[in-house]
């Protein structure tokens, strides 16, 4: 019990150091209301990130015995799920669609670069690859998909990715090496191979938590952040939004809800492709029941919900409670009780009801409130929106 | 590939310049680091700093082969106990102490591979780059198996495969770091077809259903062209059934009943469990043989009721009265109070000897480490004379012929019987044959290679 605590913990300790990288002084009060603010505070995090997962954990592992810290890969693990969530969160979170096949495109888009990366072997050329025959699937089966709603639209989703899983493993296995994996990928290095993906990126050893790979996903985090960000702040993602409050209204209006729909599905697939793009690039290796199987993509569904899905960076702290708590809490052994092993998913489900049943609006929201409390009774004065709103209700 | 001869590792530059660092202070300080002292040049985790060695145990802990993968684990412990505080096969190793390995003393993390590919992968990550283990073993699916072996051969790990059957794993997917004592598909082909072309003759039609991955179609593959071409059998047809099918009636009221005479299901662990009860509860037994080509003990105790009379192939079985098993079998019934499975010898096995191969070279240097194993000649396995390859890294050793015991017969910890321990001088292939043609190792790493 005392671990999904430290996950929860965990997960506040990474949202609080990135508001208090950002509102830690009156001077950056202004900075809030940016509309590109968030992009800033995610830059922050990204820059100590590494250093608190590794080194910092780590540390702490070895202080308390509980080998609680993470290891090179898992930040950027993290980021790359981040990135799908991202995404995703823009259908789920905003225009308010549940899809139960993600796992499809991000799947195809890691396949197709991996195949893609025999021919040119470039990191950067895969990146636009996969995401291309991401987005391209991602028409045909948003098309058919978004014609029905609610659960119909998740289960003809998820045939769609199924179907791709039984290819990949059966049929398809000339092309994806089936269930021995797919590891055959030629890119390990950015620039023509001039800097290796796995290299240090500073001669410095206190700084060896930080990869080249890590710093690549780290900018495509902060591209996928800014995407989303302006989307969310336009006028179309206005639309996306509304659409998630009531659809009908949006229909009268005028709009062509279908095109929009399908629109946001579309824009959710191809993050789900740079994701799957940076997943094999990070990960070098490519499985079916990795790239997919439903449950991975059941997995975005609980990662966006665990960190909250009205927020643009929320679903990101999802991916990292998730990945955290199944790659580093599964290997935990507790005095008494002994590892935790076939428990993770227990833990994690356990941290998932508790998250969904007192912090509805996720880690995130939960944050925020937090966050939104205690600068909303120090003053109120600073004009930011959603200190603002608590401050009134407080008076 | 180009990876492992052109790319330089980040870990390798990490060691590289922190053991320059700590030579540089050393001089500084004016003196000696003790310690340290290793003649070989530092690669993956090695050298191993402190007093400790870390294995990393990595097993299915949860998903359909947890039974299996706490059997890995009892093994896997059961052998670091003896390393540490001599006991069970160590006592009779020439090289080993019971007193550590190389003078340090045996530690180990654990890891859940959810029988997931990528979940295996990362937890074998966190091993070698946080916990420093300098030998991952675990395996329980073949694709685990393999895509672990990469991720080692990549980071200059050992990897000691434990229960994984296919072809691949040592044919087209073979890594210079890892090494499998587990029989192929291919060899329960060659011992299965002669016994059951005693036991049901010559000449007869057979048909086969196989799980659509990997493995199911080696096995289907292997089965096709040893049950042809030793029993003169033929074949009406190989049928795919998705990975994880739970109703197989529709395929198996496919089956012509009155042409076919045996019939295989290619199936494992949980897929077996349910075509097996099933094939029986349609009557098939009553108009044909049927045979399972692995068995293992989920699938036996699943399936119990079903089992009487079918044959099949397991890697080991407690009641093999060699030494070495009697040994293990009393060690491990003393320790957790029952009777191993052959995934936990296997698991006991590979750990065992990976710390003999580390004493015979003297160093945990992966390359040595490996030069050791490589055409190691053993029969302190329970098995008999065994030969690690070094063409592939697979042990050239017999192979067990089971059979499902009936029902009245059987007990909580007895449900095969034990038909033929088939030779190894009657099975395998040469270097350049069977799976074996399609392996091309890897480089060892280090500095002359």
């Amino acid at each position: 019990m005392s671990d999904d605590a430290d996950a929860v913990t965990d997960g506040g300790a990474v949202a609080e150091s990135e508001s208090a990288a950002a509102s830690g002084g009156s001077g950056l009060a202004s900075l809030r209301e940016r509309d590109d603010f968030v992009v800033i505070a995610t830059a922050a995090v990204l820059v100590v990130f590494p250093f608190l997962l590794i080194d910092v954990f780590g540390a702490i592992g070895d202080l308390t015995g509980f080998s609680i810290g993470g290891y090179s890969g898992l930040p950027s693990l993290v980021l790359i799920y981040g990135i799908v969530v991202i995404g995703f969160n823009l259908l789920l979170g905003y225009t308010g669609l549940l899809s139960f096949g993600h796992a499809a495109f991000f799947g195809s888009a890691a396949y197709s670069a991996a195949l893609f990366s025999q021919v040119v072997p470039s990191p950067l050329l895969m990146v636009v690859v996969g995401t291309l025959v991401a987005t391209l699937l991602a028409w045909p089966i948003g098309f058919v998909s978004i014609r029905r709603s609610g659960v119909y639209f998740a289960v003809l989703t998820l045939t769609f990715g199924q179907a791709l899983y039984f290819y990949a493993l059966g049929p398809g296995a000339w092309l994806t090496n089936g269930d021995n994996g797919f590891s055959d990928i030629a890119a390990h290095g950015l620039f023509f191979g001039a800097i290796p993906l796995e290299a240090p990126l500073t001669p410095l050893y206190a700084l060896n938590s930080y990869t080249v790979i890590y710093a690549f996903t780290a900018v495509m985090m902060l591209i996928a952040v800014w995407v989303a960000n302006r989307i969310i702040n336009s006028p179309y993602g206005l639309i996306f939004e509304a659409l998630g409050e009531n659809e009908e209204r949006v229909e009268f209006v005028g709009l062509n809800v279908f095109r929009y729909k399908l629109m946001a599905f579309i824009i959710s697939a191809v993050f789900a492709g740079v994701g799957g793009t940076m997943f094999v690039i990070h990960e070098q290796y490519i499985h079916p029941t990795t790239g997919l199987y439903w449950i991975q993509s059941g997995d975005f569904v609980i990662m966006t919900v665990l960190g909250g899905t009205g927020s643009l960076v929320g679903p990101v702290l999802g991916a990292f409670i998730f990945e955290y708590v199944a790659n580093v809490i599964s290997g935990v052994s507790l005095p008494g009780i002994g590892p935790i092993g076939s428990l993770w998913r227990f833990v994690l489900g356990a941290v998932f009801v508790f998250i969904v049943w007192v912090f509805p609006r996720g880690v995130y929201g939960a944050a925020e409130d937090l966050i939104g409390l205690v600068t909303g009774g120090g003053g109120g004065d600073d004009g930011s929106e959603p200190a603002a709103t608590d401050g009134g209700e407080a008076e | 590939m180009a990876r492992d001869t052109t790319e330089l590792s980040r870990r390798d530059v990490l060691k590289a310049s922190g053991t320059a660092g700590a030579a540089g202070l050393a001089g500084l300080a004016g003196c000696t680091g003790g310690g340290g002292g290793s003649e070989y040049p530092p690669i993956g985790n090695y050298p191993v700093e402190g007093d400790e060695v870390v294995f990393g145990f990595n097993v299915p802990q949860s998903g359909s082969y947890s039974q299996e993968g706490a059997d890995e684990l009892r093994g896997y412990n059961l052998a670091k106990k003896h390393l540490n505080n001599g006991g069970g096969w160590v006592d009779s190793y020439e090289n080993l102490s019971g007193n550590g390995v190389l003078g340090k003393t045996v530690a180990s993390v654990e890891g859940d591979t959810a029988t997931n590919p990528d979940t295996a992968r990362q937890s074998a990550q966190r091993m070698i780059n946080r916990d420093n283990a300098i030998m991952v073993s675990g395996g329980s699916s073949s694709a685990v198996a393999i895509a672990v072996q990469k991720l080692c051969q990549s980071e200059k790990v050992q990897f000691q495969c434990c229960l994984t059957h296919s072809n691949d794993t040592t044919g087209s997917e073979c890594v210079r770091y890892s090494f499998r004592e587990m029989f192929n598909a291919y060899m329960t082909g060659q011992a299965l077809a002669p016994v059951l072309a005693e036991e049901y003759g010559e000449n007869l039609k057979f048909y086969q259903l196989y799980a659509d991955y990997s493995w199911g179609q080696t096995q289907q593959a292997s089965m096709k062209k040893f049950f042809t071409e030793v029993g003169n059998w033929t074949q009406i047809d190989s049928v795919p059934t998705p990975l994880g099918t739970s109703d197989y009636s529709s395929y198996l009221s496919d089956v012509p009943s009155e042409e076919t005479d045996v019939l295989v299901l290619n199936h494992y662990g949980l897929d077996a469990a349910n075509s097996l009860p099933q094939a029986i509860e349609q009557g098939l037994k009553q108009d044909m043989e049927i045979v399972v080509p692995l068995y293992n003990r989920l699938m036996a105790e699943a399936a119990a009721d079903s089992i009487e009379g079918i044959f099949g192939t397991a890697d080991w079985s407690w009641q093999l009265s060699d030494q070495y098993s009697k040994t293990f079998t009393e060690a491990f019934r003393n320790e957790y109070n029952k009777v191993p499975s052959y995934a936990a010898r296997l698991a006991y096995s590979q750990t065992v000897q990976y710390a003999a191969a580390c004493q015979r070279a003297d160093t945990f240097y992966p390359p040595e480490v490996i030069k050791q194993l490589e055409n190691h000649q053993y029969s302190n396995a329970g098995l008999g004379a065994e030969t690690m390859r070094k063409c592939d890294h697979q042990a050239q050793r017999d192979v067990l012929v089971v059979q499902g015991l009936p029902s009245d017969q059987q007990t909580e910890s007895k449900l095969l019987r034990i038909v033929n321990q088939t030779s190894r001088d009657k099975l395998g292939y040469a270097c350049d044959a069977g799976p074996a043609a399609e392996c091309s190792l890897g480089p060892y790493g280090g500095e002359n290679n």
